[in-house]
């Protein structure tokens, strides 16, 4: 049987009095690819932030291997799973220098390699030269693109994808998506409104269809 | 050659300068005229206060007496430090005065020793002064040291919590926003060590001259008390955001939204 990675059960969540996500559960599987729709405002990336332990869920329990998401979790889970944001926020500083830093993180280690790097950089588009730019003056696509470079580079087989890819072209964006699908051991749970993701192997939930507060 | 003696008629004239200010503030409607005499009072007060009790504490010179005092500016140091950068005083205080206690009575008490090589390390005429000098410029480096760390990982929090996502530990994750907010901290500092004796006469060894040292003595206790000072600012900086981040993040990695003032969040 396959293992269970992630479990929300019965979650929910007010900001102040109004209540964002209302009874919300999923079940992923090792190897699961979920890809998680609704309209903006209806808490999807709140979800995610539950997992990383930033948010805490009001109502409900989350699991984590089977294991209730308490801080101890939280900080396992920050090691073991990619998380790729809305907007990849690196700071000030040259691309290179930045992504330095993140191989300097105790769980990241032994993660760092100019190969893989290389052979990323061609793969998604990215010249040369950008490992040299300030982070900050990149364009949308290029620190989305970043942002996902760093969720592959860390080696691990979860992903947490906040619209990873809604600033890149058609193209990139069915190379990105590919890539992701290529590995069926690896566990994907997707927020996006991009059609490429839309596919056979993915299994599509909605949120918030019916909620109107 | 002592300094000449300041009367109290001497003293009215010196207030009669202040005239100055008061009409340029009329006339360009400045609205400093209250604050003025406000600031200009407590100031009068203040040292007059002081200027009784040093005069007490250095005839006796009692050493409980005059650590009790240095703590007591260590306090006053603490917390108007946590006034100055719109954080609440209760989960700081604690960090904060262990900090100011720790780096600055280290230091002043190796500059006792070391520098001044007084018999007596608690030496009223030699502690109270040069404590203060090194508090203040601890209390300066201090509100922009916090205050920026704070306020930066506020502005910042999505680039915090990503760090984290990434697997940094807290300390791994806080450390741009530490080098940061040090460096603003220190960089007054080491622009008044540069500009030493080039803009102006640093205030000790003006006294000095005033009091009759000569300028050599005087330079040569103004290069150890800037050294001091910056080896005090530095460390008593670092150690109160390094204690503090204890006390004001959670076990998840998270800033405690309620240390803020005003709360900005959503």
């Amino acid at each position: 049987m396959q293992e269970e990675i992630i479990k929300y059960e019965n979650i929910g969540k007010f900001f102040g009095s109004k209540k964002v996500i209302s009874d919300f559960s999923i079940r992923i599987l090792r190897g699961g690819k979920i890809l998680l729709r609704g309209k903006s405002g209806t808490g999807k990336s709140t979800l995610f932030k539950m997992l990383l332990g930033f948010e805490k869920p009001s109502e409900g329990l989350l699991y984590y291997r089977g294991k209730p998401v308490n801080s101890q979790v939280a900080w396992e889970i920050r090691k073991e799973v990619s998380y790729v944001s809305q907007d990849t926020d690196l700071g000030q500083g040259s691309v290179k220098d930045l992504l330095d830093e993140i191989f300097t993180y105790l769980p990241n280690r032994e993660k760092r390699s100019p190969e893989k790097l290389n052979t990323l950089m061609k793969e998604f588009e990215l010249e040369k030269d950008t490992l040299g730019k300030n982070f900050e003056n990149l364009s949308g696509g290029e620190k989305q693109r970043i942002g996902i470079l760093i969720a592959l580079m860390l080696g691990r087989d979860i992903f947490l994808l906040d619209e990873a890819t809604s600033a890149l072209d058609s193209e990139l964006k069915k190379r990105v998506v590919d890539h992701f699908l290529k590995h069926e051991d690896w566990t994907l749970f997707v927020i996006s409104h991009d059609k490429e993701w839309e596919r056979d192997e993915v299994e599509i939930v909605e949120i918030g269809k019916d909620e109107f507060s | 050659m002592a300094s000449p003696d300041i009367s109290i008629p001497s003293l009215i004239l010196c207030f009669l300068l202040l005239a100055v200010p008061l009409v340029i503030s009329y006339r360009v409607k400045l609205n400093v005229v209250g604050k003025t005499i406000n600031s200009v009072s407590r100031m009068t007060v203040q040292l007059f206060l002081v200027g009784v009790f040093l005069t007490f504490i250095f005839e006796l010179n009692n050493r409980v007496l005059n650590l009790a005092w240095l703590l007591g500016m260590v306090t006053v140091a603490s917390y108007t430090t946590i006034r100055n950068v719109d954080l609440k005083m209760e989960k700081l205080f604690l960090p904060v005065i262990l900090s100011f206690t720790a780096a600055n009575l280290s230091v002043l008490l190796y500059f006792n020793e070391f520098v001044l090589d007084l018999g007596n390390l608690l030496e009223a005429r030699y502690l109270i002064p040069i404590g203060g000098m090194i508090l203040g410029n601890s209390l300066s480096g201090n509100v922009v040291g916090i205050g920026e760390f704070y306020e930066d990982i506020r502005r910042n929090e999505n680039r915090y919590l990503y760090n984290l996502s990434l697997g940094a530990s807290r300390y791994e994750a806080l450390l741009p926003y530490i080098r940061k907010s040090l460096r603003s901290a220190l960089r007054p500092t080491l622009a008044n060590i540069a500009t030493a004796g080039l803009v102006f006469l640093p205030g000790m060894m003006t006294g000095q001259i005033l009091g009759g040292a000569s300028p050599l003595l005087a330079i040569k206790y103004q290069i150890s008390i800037m050294i001091t000072i910056y080896v005090s600012t530095t460390l008593s900086t670092t150690l109160s955001i390094l204690t503090a981040t204890q006390a004001t993040f959670d076990e998840f990695g998270l800033v405690r939204k309620e240390i803020y003032k005003e709360n900005k969040e959503k």
